[in-house]
């Protein structure tokens, strides 16, 4: 674009919290009821120190379409700064009308300056002039640059008001020039008012200031680059006051030819203009015999016309607009909009229909008010909300909430003298923890709950934990709640965990602020502690979980649910998100070893041997005893934890009596142990382990397929996988590969039903213990076994007790463990083995095997195999499985979600 | 009107991008500080934990300060940040006033008019930024002269502890706990200070609360008409993932709105929200602005877990702001909270020889488009 076609008009752009730019043609309307001489009843709130009553109107002045508000405390009786200062800053929370722009409107100096220390955004400022000279008008002009806002400039100088089209232009010209080339005023900021002045009087000398002033702003817009031009319309109809039909024609009238000419904005009311084209043509036709001045007699025709139509009834205004169409919903959805806008006009009618309707005051609480913070809470996640207005809607909810504590007040003393127990009411200690000065989000969490009429001790910032703590105890607090901003505040989060958990505190713990997260929550800070630790997202979320936490009927669910989570949560984020190298990298920092034949053990057979009713005898003394206390949550180190000073004597009962169903399984032959296993010629393929159907290794019988680590740990370290277990094909040396399956738990549901028919839980748990132990215990034997087939384990020599330390060569890790993290490989060990059918134990859809106490697993026995943890993986290796294993991205990525080192699609 | 002379970064602005430096606090926080190494000899006897009281290191642990700019501008930083981001008597006092509501009290404005009055907590707010912007000048002109690359030091202003569009008590949205007039005293100070130390530009950064930041604009305005020596201003704006201030809830566009009559360097968006998330807003406002733009995200969204406290590393940095720069949405790009002179330096390589954001289109031809359309 060049320079010689920018000279259209730069519109006028302002802003609330959301900008407002002008449009080509349209009329921008300015809100005049929120000013004391515009209106009466506003007046009267202000006088009365209505302030939040008055928010109301100006309210109703955004609904109604105005596109600024003017807001003016020009009024004897009142202090105008603080009047000013008071009322925006009212606005400021009120998004529905903080949205828009702001005139601050006064001919006080000092209340505009109060106006302008208020708005964010760009307003304007209504007025000044000339009247007190050049000097005056050039430092007020740079004060409102300073905070950036427009500004409107009256057609006023030192000798007094402009009345003519002379004097109109004349000053207004004036003050341009010193505005643009003197103070550097943005001239599309400048907004002329060059005065709407009474027409009708009687007076002849007034009859033409309506011509005037359309004239003028014509001048204006053709002579006076990008200026606006604005007045005060209500002026122009005052001889008709107390006869709005005639008043609103005038001002459409008038509007009609001033917007014509150029007028670009007026301060109208913005509910109660008439179309132009629907005004009543005889009265259209006086109305702009007076306007533009064409007869004499006009202003006597139009009085006359007017006093007939009051005389008629009919000169009440006929345009209020109705802007309230969502009153005609049901309650529930009044209810609803009114928590979502943050209306509170009808809430006590609503919560009352309600009441009515549900009979208990808590059931509107805990229904319908708080399902309309749900949406709150939603819509804010969704960022569709803002804080702003999630304050405003939880002080609506505070008062519903206010409105039903009578009922709740007079429902609890009926119980209590029936003699029942009642909840009190909960009580919130909020603090920002030691080392952390930020809470303003806290704040905002703490006007949220108090509007849910909870009781919040607020301790500020700073707050080191035994203060936190002294202060819950001292108030009998029913919850703490902790906030941070900062990363450090993490760490100051889990030392007060730990100190509520070291001084036997009983209170849930919510957690909140910018840098906390669930995971972090799940993961570093709940363990620390043994009641619920709730990370709460943001402030319209405090309210469902505090008051989940303590409703008698919720909680039991909520903290179930929220114990699952934070379970699942821990297990995804089992390891920090890692660094990973490629997997060509990877595979190029392979185990390095070196392969000779006389590493590699030779099998006694090849193919496959099964086990039935081994004698339990035998495997009894393979049992490793120390993980059969942890699941009695005894946590100790068998056999030390028979002599511990604090659970030894509880240890050495349940070991007695763990014993004592051992023997009378034994007896009784109540478990049949069964195992599967087999050899199999094989060599590694890549990652892949290939299985050969003889030692002529021609043909492929099956495949495992092996993962690999990828995390980039210091430096060079070894990427394993299993694969590299196994003698690569291109070395040429035969290897073998082993597998197996083995249960105890053939019989175990039929014994466990038993026991549960006599009611005896406690033994049907310990028979579970006792059969879990059995199948580690045969893994054990076999892999022994094993071991000696293959040769090199009949020279071990290790007592069980060694073996259960697993000091001998090779492994048997199971798919779904760390060093082979995708359980379908079991799939494999299925067909291989075919194990279903050799021993009874099925893969469930999800490859769990049932019944339970069944162990499966692959045998290495190469010196140098080792258990390791494959850990997080990059998606160049799963796309590389994905390939090998003929399994699509979307299953894979699914089996091995935990080990993703990156966030799948989808 | 007057007619201003070109500044030295202008030039370089429209001949390419210019990179700003990444985070301060994250960064101290890997050189393992105690909280007996911030307080040192001078505040050893302080009743508060100074730890995260960054601004202090400048003080007690000048040395590590200076690696941390000299890190950065060896990375590549033609603009570095003074250490100053909390340096006002109003951030100070959280750490060294006791809160009166840990006995019952409130925080209002009698209170702050205190912390305003404070003699103490004026004279440090003054060292701290002097000292900063000294440090800072220090270390951009001799990397500068190593160079033979003119480096910038920019005053950092932050956003403060309180806000001045929000209330804290339930029961009256119209309360609030500072008045503009003390909120504009603490930065007059702090914007002294940081001239006096040095700085080449102000800026006025991570802004939550566009009225705090109002506050911020006219301080400067009454500091420059009283001293009659002006600096060119650089605004950046915290945007939510709506893309409205995070307190004061503005939108982008209502904010650039309420700020363009400064006539700023610059205007932007750092902190808050990772790259991606600020796209669309930076978009919006590269869009609406005819100052140059600048882009400073987070590296990502917190992230408690990774090491750095937050999701992207340097090249996830670099990407995300070339794509930025390919779009034609910056001139001055760097990292705010998890960025290390790592991801720095991985995001001035990506910039590298990237052609800058073309300088605005004025409001006339903006219009004139709008009326098109």
């Amino acid at each position: 674009m060049s320079v010689t076609e920018a000279v259209e008009t730069i519109p006028l752009r302002l802003s609330g919290s959301q900008p407002f730019t002008q449009q080509p043609g349209i009329f921008m309307m300015i809100g005049e009821r929120t000013n004391v001489a515009g209106s009466p009843k506003f007046a009267r709130l202000i006088k009365e120190g209505k302030f939040e009553e008055a928010v109301s109107i100006a309210r109703q002045q955004v609904e109604n379409g105005a596109n600024v508000i003017d807001i003016c405390m020009d009024e004897g009786m009142i202090d105008g700064v603080a009047a000013m200062t008071r009322y925006l800053q009212l606005l400021g929370s009120e998004p529905e009308v903080a949205k828009a722009p702001f005139m601050v409107d006064s001919s006080k100096w000092e209340v505009i300056e109060a106006g302008l220390k208020c708005m964010q955004g760009k307003g304007i400022v209504n007025s000044i002039s000339l009247k007190e000279g050049e000097e005056k008008f050039r430092k007020n002009a740079s004060t409102v640059l300073k905070y950036g806002a427009a500004v409107v400039v009256m057609a006023f100088d030192e000798e007094g008001q402009a009345a003519t089209f002379e004097d109109r232009i004349r000053i207004c010209s004036r003050a341009y020039k010193i505005l643009v080339d003197e103070v550097g005023f943005p001239p599309e900021d400048i907004i002329f008012d060059p005065n709407i002045l009474t027409v009708a009087t009687g007076m002849e000398e007034h009859n033409n200031y309506a011509v005037d002033f359309i004239n003028a702003t014509r001048w204006i817009k053709e002579n006076l680059p990008h200026a606006k031009v604005s007045g005060g319309v209500s002026n122009i109809s005052f001889s008709f006051r107390g006869n709005n039909r005639v008043r609103e024609a005038m001002h459409s009238a008038f509007l009609y030819h001033a917007i014509a000419a150029g007028m670009d904005m007026g301060i109208v009311n913005a509910g109660q203009l008439e179309i132009y084209e629907e005004i009543e043509p005889q009265l259209k036709v006086l109305v702009e015999d007076v306007l533009l001045n064409r007869r004499p007699d006009a202003t006597e025709r139009l009085v006359e016309y007017g006093e007939a139509l009051k005389a008629s009834g009919a000169g009440e205004t006929v345009t209020e607009k109705k802007t309230e169409e969502w009153r005609n919903a049901p309650v529930e959805e009044r209810l609803s909009h009114a928590l979502v806008k943050g209306i509170d006009t009808y809430i006590d009618i609503d919560t009352e229909e309600v009441r009515a309707k549900l009979g208990r005051p808590l059931l509107v609480i805990e229904g319908p008010l708080m399902a309309g913070m749900s949406v709150v809470g939603d819509l804010f996640g969704a960022g569709k909300m803002f804080l702003p207005q999630v304050v405003k809607s939880a002080r609506v909810m505070k008062k519903a909430v206010a409105y039903l504590t009578p009922f709740m007040e007079a429902e609890k003393a009926e119980m209590e003298a029936a003699g029942q127990v009642v909840r009190t009411q909960g009580k919130i200690v909020l603090a920002t923890v030691k080392g952390d000065v930020h809470d303003i989000g806290k704040n905002i969490v703490g006007v949220v709950l108090a509007c849910n009429n909870y009781e919040v001790i607020d301790m500020g910032v700073m707050v080191p934990a035994e203060k936190i703590l002294e202060r819950a105890k001292a108030e009998k607090a029913d919850v703490i709640g902790l906030s941070g901003l900062i990363t450090p505040s993490l760490d100051e989060m889990v030392h007060v965990a730990r100190e509520m958990e070291r001084q036997g505190f009983k209170l849930p713990l919510l957690i909140g602020g910018a840098t906390t997260s669930r995971a972090h929550t799940a993961i570093k800070i709940a363990p620390h502690y043994s009641e619920p630790v709730v990370h709460v997202l943001d402030a319209s979320r405090a309210v469902p979980v505090t008051t989940s936490l303590l409703s008698d009927e919720s909680r039991g669910a909520f903290i179930e649910q929220h114990r699952k989570e934070y379970e699942s949560l821990r297990r995804a984020h089992s390891a920090p998100r890692q660094t990973t190298i490629a997997i060509e990298a990877a595979r190029a920092r392979r185990t390095p070893i070196e392969w000779r034949k006389e590493d590699i053990a030779v099998p006694e057979f090849t193919g496959v041997r099964v086990l039935d009713h081994f004698p339990l005898t035998t495997l009894r003394e393979f049992i490793d005893w120390t993980p059969f206390f942890h699941a009695w949550e005894l946590k100790g180190i068998y056999p030390r934890i028979l002599d511990d000073e604090r659970q030894g004597e509880q240890a050495r009962q349940i070991f007695a009596e763990g014993n004592a169903m051992l023997d009378r399984i034994i007896a009784e032959d109540l478990l049949n142990a069964r195992a599967v296993y087999g050899f199999f010629p094989a060599n590694a393929v890549g990652d892949d382990v290939e299985l050969y159907t003889d030692e002529t290794r021609q043909h492929v019988l099956d495949r495992f397929y092996f993962l690999r680590q990828q995390a980039n740990r210091e430096g060079k370290d070894v990427c394993r996988s299993l694969a590299d277990f196994i003698a690569p094909k291109e070395t040429g040396l035969p290897d073998y590969i082993g597998t197996f399956a083995v249960t105890s738990g053939m019989g175990l549901r039929e014994l466990c039903d038993r026991f549960r028919a006599e009611h005896d839980d406690y033994n049907a748990i310990m028979a579970e213990a006792i059969a879990d132990r059995l199948a580690e215990a045969f893994a054990e034997y076999l892999h022994k076994r094993v071991r000696d087939e293959w040769g090199y384990g009949k020279d071990e020599k290790l007592s069980p007790a060694e073996l259960i330390q697993e000091g001998y060569r090779g492994i048997r890790p199971a798919p779904g463990y760390p060093a082979s993290p995708d359980h379908t490989e079991k799939g494999t060990i299925w067909s291989l083995l075919n194990v279903e059918a050799n021993t009874g134990i099925k893969i469930t859809e999800s490859y769990a095997m049932w019944p339970g106490s069944s162990i499966s697993g692959i045998y290495f026995a190469h010196p140098q195999s080792r258990y390791f943890s494959v850990g997080k993986i990059g998606r160049d290796q799963v796309e590389d499985y994905h390939e090998r294993k003929g399994m699509s991205m979307a299953e894979v990525e699914r089996w091995l979600g935990p080990n993703l080192n990156y966030d799948p699609e989808s | 009107m007057t007619t201003v002379r070109e500044h030295p970064l202008q030039k370089i602005l429209r001949e390419r991008i210019a990179i700003i430096d990444g985070a301060m606090g994250t960064t101290i926080r890997t050189y393992g500080m105690t909280e007996a190494d911030i307080r040192g000899e001078r505040f050893k006897d302080s009743k508060k934990d100074l730890l995260n009281n960054g601004d202090i290191f400048s003080l007690t642990q000048p040395e590590m300060i200076c690696d941390i700019h000299r890190r950065f501008l060896e990375a590549g930083a033609d603009i570095i940040e003074t250490n100053t981001f909390g340096a006002t008597n109003i951030s100070q006092s959280e750490f060294f006033v006791d809160d009166p509501r840990e006995h019952g009290g409130r925080k209002n404005p009698e209170f702050y008019q205190k912390i305003v009055d404070d003699p103490f907590l004026n004279d440090l707010a003054w060292e701290i930024n002097e000292r900063s912007a000294r440090q800072c000048r220090e270390w951009a002109d001799r990397v500068a002269n190593e160079t033979g690359r003119q480096r910038f030091v920019a005053g950092a202003i932050g956003p403060l502890t309180v806000s001045l569009s929000n209330s804290p008590d339930a029961d009256d949205p119209g309360f609030r706990v500072v008045t503009f007039d003390q909120v504009k005293e603490s930065y007059i100070r702090q914007v002294r200070a940081l001239i006096a130390g040095g700085s080449d530009l102000l800026l006025v950064e991570t802004i939550f609360d566009s009225l705090n930041a109002k506050a911020a604009l006219v301080a400067i305005r009454e500091v420059f008409d009283a001293d009659g020596k002006e600096l060119p201003i650089m605004i950046s704006a915290a945007v939510g993932r709506g893309g409205e201030t995070m307190i004061s809830a503005q939108t982008v566009e209502a904010f650039w709105t309420a700020v363009r009559h400064v006539k700023p360097l610059s205007v932007g968006l750092n902190c808050s929200i990772g790259p991606d998330l600020m796209y669309p807003f930076l978009e919006e406002l590269s869009q609406k602005s005819d100052a140059f733009v600048s882009a400073y995200p987070n590296a990502g969204l917190p992230n408690p877990l990774s090491p750095t406290g937050f999701d992207l590393e340097p090249e996830d940095m670099a990407r995300f702001l070339g794509d930025f720069a390919k779009s034609g949405m910056v001139n001055i790009a760097g990292g705010c909270c998890g960025n290390t002179p790592e991801h720095i330096a991985a995001i001035a390589r990506a910039l590298e020889g990237r052609p800058p954001r073309k300088p605005g289109r004025t409001s006339v031809e903006a219009y004139a488009n709008e009326v098109k359309a």
